[in-house]
């Protein structure tokens, strides 16, 4: 397929993901600071300065409020973290690449798009910031079930659901990196828990683990359990199996055989019970990412030339 | 009988005076063949045509179905392509004789752009002057003496027809560089089915949906190197284009790429798309972007969107490319002139369709004849596209006209004149669902290939403002979805829609008037 369109693909695939992800992220927080109490047990689960910073925007010296944070992160068009920006971006990629997605899955995107639109948007985000939020996830996961039921299953897919698996265990990596300052123990179970409604996980872990849901069960079950569909090693197993796929020649992919080692690494200290340092698996394992990207951008997209530039014969 | 319009509705209809209507004869009598659609029309009423109508833009709007254009606070953008709901119903007999005139048409062009970069020689029989034809801006040098394979160049073409007062069928222009519309007419009808399915209880308009296919049937019937699987793109200068929609649309109903020219490149006289697995070669473009930007190496230097070496490995006859470079010069206004005349000078025929009077502003005599009745006169100049630069002489003011003349005069070869072309009424419902008389033309859409097929109607373009000749949609016009009707199909309910339906079983259903005894019996004795 064109490399130009694999390009768009993934990167669309990240761009909705992130959405998705900001939306839930904000939303658990939200919920979390309402009923935070100074002295209680839970305790404010992020701070909203590093809120954020999860999100790479800078968050300057000016005292953070919650509201400006809240439509900052959803409605400004001027911000590229915000959902708004991720939409509106995801948007434009699917229009390049609307005769390779279904025509369902078009819709639902533009339709999306143009609902934030809407002149009320920032008065629904003051009054209920959850319908708000809950909308743009359902969007979003409207987006990817209409591609389960109606686009081809071919390597188009495979780039569009690769972008997506990467963005999701980055954008799981960056909530644990902020929960989990370099000393874990410091992490309150409040935060943990917070973060797990976060990423809508709370009933696959009430599920999956037996024990309470305290910060280091619930940090590796984020990190290490294949068998929830978000945690960051089933995230990186998706990528690898969609560019597997993807991929002419897979068994000399760097890409392919990086996510590879990097499964296969999560695996085996998922095995070991004690004692691993989380934090320092988690900076590990974006280090890593970012290498995939890396990989990724000069295996696939190389052959796109920069846009805006002809090249010569 | 179906009563008068007029009788059944307050609304009542006037045909604008002077013109012709295709629907109601003189008196208010619908025309035999819109008889059955007039009392449906009649039976929908104004209040549930609104209705459709809103939900015809929530449809487009959310569907992307939507154009940029112009309006009086300068540019829209996503406006939701204006549809109107009434449909405009061309009988059997009538498309037929437009058909056979298409074709005839087509196939002189198609000559008269081989001529051009060969023998010339409806130039040496003095047929058209060769001065005029070298001085057209989309006469291309650099395609001299190529013959395309099959030796077809215009590939796609979409002539733009009008109706004068009379009803007669006229040819307004040529477009055989990149036309466009061809979605909106496949659009059109589908919206059509979910929006005002009554409307068709009485007729079966003739499919239009097979177009895409014809395409790429004659994109791979001219691709060569076919001892392979022939890859065909379509070609888009990219999402800013006005026409990327329809792009996009043709690409996906084909199933081939949507390359832009980033994506192509030139290696040793072969075309390539860059791909996730390298370099795959193309064999034919379906092109959405003029000669001028298509190769920075043999047209326009300064292009950006264009592929450097396509030109060579054109000549070099590794990829094909529609419509053919250098088509454009068939697709000029002064030489539109005479095509009646290469019509005759080709295929020894008659024209079947007639030009709109034009006159030759490097004529003296003509034009001395055209400046004299400016205020009665269209002037058109003749390189443009899409109604740029047109002055209709009745709507403009005196020294504007006194301006243009003198423009005209400086650059006759530049310019044409036009006598005004009346053009017929069709009904149509305006924003509260009352229908009244507005303007239309029509651009069918052929496709060269093995022959030349031209997909039935094509898109009618309808000006939306009461009384206003100006159908272009990139200055507010609407369009309309165009049904010819079979040979011998009068319009009464189809034979099928009076059986009953016939009753299926649902599968795991256990209740309901179908699950009879004798079914409980079969299912028990098996059990």
């Amino acid at each position: 397929m064109l490399a130009r369109i694999a390009h768009e693909l993934f990167w669309l695939g990240r761009n909705i993901t992130r959405a998705e992800h900001t939306a839930r992220m904000l939303d658990g927080v939200f919920q979390a600071d309402l009923q935070a109490r100074p002295s209680g047990p839970t305790g404010v689960a992020f701070g909203w300065r590093s809120i954020l910073a999860t999100m790479g925007v800078d968050p300057g010296t000016a005292p953070v409020r919650r509201d400006d944070v809240l439509r900052r992160l959803t409605l400004d068009r001027d911000e590229p973290a915000s959902i708004v920006s991720c939409v509106e971006r995801s948007r434009e990629q699917a229009r390049t690449v609307r005769d390779v997605i279904s025509a369902e899955m078009w819709e639902s995107l533009n339709t999306t798009h143009l609902r934030l639109r809407d002149g009320d948007m920032e008065g629904r985000l003051a009054t209920s910031p959850y319908a708000v939020l809950r909308d743009v996830r359902e969007r979003c996961a409207l987006f990817w079930g209409l591609m389960q039921r109606t686009m081809l299953r071919d390597e188009a897919r495979s780039f569009l659901v690769a972008g997506g698996r990467i963005e999701s265990a980055d954008m799981v990596l960056r909530m644990l990196r902020v929960a989990l300052p370099g000393d874990e123990v410091s992490s309150s179970d409040g935060q943990a828990l917070a973060l797990l409604q976060a990423v809508g996980g709370f009933q696959a872990f009430r599920r999956a683990v037996p024990a309470p849901a305290n910060a280091r069960p619930v940090m590796r079950f984020l990190v290490y359990e294949a068998a929830y569909p978000d945690s960051v090693a089933a995230s990186i197993a998706g990528a690898q199996v969609q560019l597997e796929v993807a991929d002419h020649a897979p068994r000399s992919s760097e890409p392919v055989l990086r996510l590879s080692r990097l499964g296969a690494d999560l695996e085996l200290r998922a095995r070991s019970t004690e004692g691993d340092d989380l934090a320092a698996v988690c900076a590990g394992v974006q280090a890593e990412l970012a290498a995939v990207d890396r990989d990724i951008a000069e295996r696939y997209f190389a052959g796109a030339a920069p846009l805006g530039v002809v090249s010569t014969v | 009988m179906v009563e008068p319009f007029a009788v059944r509705e307050p609304n009542v209809y006037r045909p604008s005076r002077g013109g012709f209507d295709e629907v109601f004869a003189l008196g208010g009598i619908p025309r035999e063949h819109a008889q059955a659609l007039v009392a449906e029309l009649a039976r929908l009423g104004p209040a549930q045509l609104a209705e459709a109508g809103r939900l015809r833009d929530a449809i487009f709007v959310q569907q992307g179905i939507t154009f940029d254009a112009t309006g009086e606070d300068g540019p829209v953008r996503d406006r939701p392509f204006p549809l109107d709901l009434v449909p405009r119903i061309l009988p059997a007999d009538e498309w037929a004789s437009i058909e056979r005139g298409l074709e005839q048409r087509i196939r002189a062009l198609n000559h008269f752009v081989d001529d051009v970069y060969h023998g010339r020689e409806v130039v040496r029989a003095g047929v058209v002057p060769w001065r005029l034809v070298v001085s057209r801006s989309h006469f291309a040098r650099a395609v001299h003496g190529v013959r395309p394979p099959g030796g077809v160049y215009c590939h796609v073409a979409g002539c733009d027809l009008v109706r004068d007062a009379d009803g007669s069928w006229k040819v307004l222009e040529d477009n055989v560089r990149t036309p466009s519309g061809i979605s909106y007419v496949l659009e059109n009808r589908v919206a059509m089915t979910r929006l005002v399915p009554r409307l068709f209880q009485h007729y079966r308009p003739r499919p239009v949906d097979h177009y895409p296919q014809l395409l790429l049937a004659a994109l791979r019937a001219v691709a060569p190197g076919a001892d392979e699987e022939a890859t065909v793109v379509v070609w888009t200068p990219g999402p800013h284009n006005s026409a990327y929609f329809e792009h996009a649309f043709l690409a996906r109903q084909m199933g081939v790429e949507l390359v832009e020219a980033t994506d192509l490149v030139v290696r040793d006289d072969v075309l390539y798309m860059r791909t996730t697995a390298g370099l795959r070669r193309v064999h034919a473009v379906y092109r959405r972007l003029d000669d001028d930007f298509a190769d920075p190496l043999e047209f326009r230097p300064d292009s950006l969107l264009g592929v450097p070496g396509l030109v060579r490995a054109y000549r070099a006859g590794t990829v094909a490319v529609a419509n053919a470079f250098g088509t454009g010069v068939a697709d000029d206004k002064a030489i539109y002139h005479y095509v009646p005349a290469m019509i005759r000078f080709y295929l020894g025929e008659e024209p079947i369709l007639d030009n709109v009077e034009t006159y030759l502003m490097s004529d003296r005599a003509a034009r001395e004849h055209a400046l004299s009745r400016m205020d009665e006169l269209v002037f058109k100049p003749t390189g443009e596209s899409g109604g740029k630069g047109v002055f209709i002489g009745p709507q403009t003011e005196p020294d504007v006209l006194a301006g243009l003349a003198d423009v005209v005069r400086a650059q006759p070869d530049r310019w044409i004149a036009q006598e005004v072309v009346q053009l017929s009424t069709v009904p149509t419902a305006g924003p509260d669902g009352r229908i009244a008389p507005r303007h239309v033309d029509l651009r069918p859409f052929a496709v060269f290939g093995e022959g030349i097929t031209i997909v039935p109607g094509g898109l009618t373009r309808v000006a939306m403002v009461e009384g206003s000749m100006v159908v272009n949609s990139s200055r507010g016009g609407g369009s309309k979805d165009t049904w010819v009707l079979e040979p011998g199909d009068r319009p009464g309910p189809r034979p099928a829609d009076e059986l009953p339906p016939p009753v299926v079983p649902l599968p795991g259903l256990r209740q309901g008037s179908d699950w009879t005894g004798q079914q409980q019996q079969q299912q028990q004795g098996r059990g």
